[in-house]
């Protein structure tokens, strides 16, 4: 038989608690129970010599040599104990001298033994012809020359009744106590290992944007506050690293900023002179805009170290998200305009709701978002833009945009979101910009609470799907 | 860079000398007297903003213009706060540089405020916010307004694509969409600027920028 094992620290702790608890229980019981039926059994033997004692003096033989027991002792206060005695005289050849009305004609223990009752009281377990046990103790007694071997015993089914009721009350008592002890063990378990508990809470919180933060250790002596003070260390290694890498990207595109900005002046001042023949001004054209756009890579690449770095709070303020929207419509106005490109808006007053976010990188992100829209829209195109709102206890505003251009490639839709990632689509090749733009979009995104996707289920057109977390 | 600079502010009218460390600066201040100091920030041996420091401390009358490549907002506060007149992050364009030196230069001689500004045919009403060539009205809408009045404000100058993001858009950063909005906004201004007149103004200098100005004959 397999017994389901507790899967939680806890619960097996208690487990194992309970389970040594009832192995000792039962120890104990079991001896208690035997010492118990020794010192009652001691106690009855002690009764029947008194008794033996006591019935020897009133034996005598009547007018016709019958034994008689005289009758005027159960008027004695002490009585009550002999009442139910039973008691068996023998003469030494066998015959029953005298049998207890108790014994209802059965015989007590049968023909004599050898040496029975000789030196001293002896006791012995009998069973009578009615089943039941008795204790039974002999004795050799003379009484007017005559010799005669006296057994008196005590009915065992009182005393193995209270056994009985007394095993019985253990068995009771054994589990209710054992209930108790599971009852307090969760208890006392729950309670000394709730800083655990907390730890992992809180370092199941600690992300990328939060690696600052650190467990709280309430004892740093015991074992739990040995491994919170091992597990900070390991965040802290963890946090140096990472710092490092971020002002690597950024270091590595200040560093970049300084030959750019000679390769442009140098370019610049060398087209504004106007010199040379066409071909060299055309050659500084081309130099100058490869240095523009080597120029946009390291700006988003600041951006994207900035996105990773601003990830606490203080950079955060509450404000509508279509707002956003719709003042990076206003800025791409003008493309709209000239390739006729109309936008249908759908639940506008849901998209009022605030959000919780760095605004000006929220603006980068959907800028970057709606400008591909726009940029692979055909003229004389539509895009609609949805706001709905998630049904959660924490509910999120989602937000749609959904162009007719040639839409993802199959395979594409998480890779669009990769840094320098570019489509090797033909339909999208002419219009591909730094690579970044989406994996910007897509930190700031994360870094807000929210997600970003883009519907793999479209036929025709691509669907950007975002959401965040409204905070009211 | 250096003397790509001194060679590109000479072709555009300055006398501009060149010092290669903070200590050769600091003579040439002292001696040459100059109105303006272009102030790299990332010098071989000082921090720039010392230099910058000194200079103030001295007391002396300088127009100070940084250049660096930590361009936050944090970074731009301590430079203006230690005494700087002005600030340009790398990697700037060239027309910018000249324009923002010009713009400090001109601030003490007394800019005329005048109404009307005036390129070849055009005129521009900044009062009433209205353009004409050759007494003939452009209708503008208000974007486009503003991007004619600032060429035409810098006119015979080329303005950069950074300096229409900064000063036309009130963006802080150039980006990849604005760069494709401004390219845009720029055709659908040419298209009602100069597509009706034999004239043509506006100049896209490839690389550069553009730049509003009449042509040489």
């Amino acid at each position: 038989m397999k017994f389901p094992r507790p899967t939680n620290l806890r619960s097996r702790l208690t487990f194992w608690y309970v389970s040594v608890l009832a192995a000792l229980l039962l120890i104990y019981a079991a001896i208690v129970f035997v010492f118990q039926y020794g010192v009652l059994t001691r106690q009855l033997f002690h009764d029947e010599v008194q008794d033996v004692v006591t019935a020897e003096g009133l034996l005598f033989f009547d007018s016709l040599g019958r034994l008689q027991l005289r009758e005027d002792y159960f008027s004695r206060p002490q009585s009550h104990l002999l009442v139910d005695r039973m008691m068996e005289v023998r003469d030494l050849s066998g015959n029953v001298l005298y049998r207890s009305a108790t014994l209802r004609g059965m015989p007590l223990g049968g023909p004599n033994k050898r040496g029975e009752g000789d030196a001293d009281f002896d006791s012995r377990i009998v069973q009578l012809q009615d089943g039941s046990h008795a204790f039974v103790i002999s004795h050799i007694h003379s009484m007017q020359g005559r010799t005669m071997l006296i057994r008196l015993g005590y009915s065992l089914v009182p005393l193995r009744d209270r056994m009985l009721q007394f095993l019985r009350l253990l068995l009771i008592a054994i589990p209710v106590a054992l209930l108790l002890a599971a009852i307090a063990g969760q208890i006392i378990a729950k309670r000394a290992l709730r800083p655990l508990q907390e730890m992992a809470t809180r370092a199941e919180g600690i992300t990328a944007s939060n690696l600052n933060q650190r467990l709280i250790i309430v004892n740093p002596k015991d074992e739990l506050g040995q491994m919170g003070r091992v597990f900070n260390h390991v965040l802290d290694r963890l946090e140096q690293a990472f710092n490092q890498l971020q002002r690597f990207t950024a270091d590595a595109a200040h560093e970049l900023r300084t030959p750019i900005a000679s390769l442009r002046t140098v370019g610049e001042v060398a087209l504004e002179k106007g010199q040379g023949s066409a071909e060299y001004q055309e050659a500084l054209s081309n130099i100058l805009e490869e240095a523009e756009r080597l120029n946009e890579t390291i700006e988003s690449l600041l951006l994207l170290s900035k996105a990773e770095s601003t990830g606490s709070a203080n950079s955060k303020t509450v404000f509508p998200a279509s707002e956003v929207v719709n003042e990076v419509l206003s800025l791409l106005q003008v493309l709209m305009e000239e390739r006729h490109i109309s936008i249908s808006r759908e639940g506008e007053l849901i998209g009022r709701s605030g959000v919780r976010a760095n605004r000006s990188l929220l603006r980068t992100a959907l800028l970057n978002v709606l400008h591909n829209a726009l940029k692979f829209s055909p003229n004389n195109s539509t895009l609609a833009i949805t706001y709905s709102r998630s049904a959660d206890p924490n509910p999120k505003l989602i937000m749609t945009f959904q162009d007719e251009g040639p839409g993802i490639a199959s395979g594409e839709h998480k890779r669009v979101f990769e840094r320098f990632f570019t489509s090797a689509a033909q339909s999208t090749a002419s219009k591909s910009g730094t690579g970044l733009g989406l994996s910007v979009t897509k930190l700031v995104i994360d870094r807000t609470g929210g997600e970003v996707w883009f519907d793999e289920e479209m036929q025709a057109g691509a669907k950007c799907i975002i959401t965040l977390p409204i905070s009211e | 860079m250096s003397g790509a600079l001194v060679s590109g502010l000479e072709a555009s009218g300055y006398e501009a000398v060149a010092a290669s460390s903070a200590e050769e600066g600091f003579f040439l201040v002292h001696s040459l007297r100059p109105d303006l100091l272009l102030l790299d920030l990332t010098l071989p041996q000082r921090n720039g903003l010392d230099v910058l420091r000194q200079i103030r401390k001295e007391g002396m009358d300088l127009r100070v213009l940084i250049l660096t490549s930590h361009n936050t907002v944090e970074d731009r506060v301590e430079g203006l706060k230690t005494g700087a007149d002005d600030y340009l992050g790398k990697p700037f364009s060239f027309p910018e540089l000249t324009a923002r030196i010009d713009a400090l230069l001109r601030r003490f001689l007394t800019p005329s405020p005048s109404s009307f500004v005036v390129v070849g045919d055009l005129s521009i009403n900044t009062r009433n916010r209205t353009a004409s060539r050759n007494g003939e009205e452009l209708e503008l809408t208000a974007r486009e307004f503003d991007l004619l009045l600032y060429l035409a404000q810098n006119r015979g100058r080329t303005v950069s694509r950074e300096m229409l993001a900064k000063d036309v858009w009130q963006e802080n950063s150039r980006f990849t969409p604005l760069d494709n909005v401004i390219d845009v906004q720029m055709a659908r201004l040419r298209k009602k600027l100069d597509d009706p007149f034999e004239v043509k103004l506006l100049q896209t200098i490839r690389g550069l920028g553009f730049s509003l100005r009449e042509p040489q004959v």
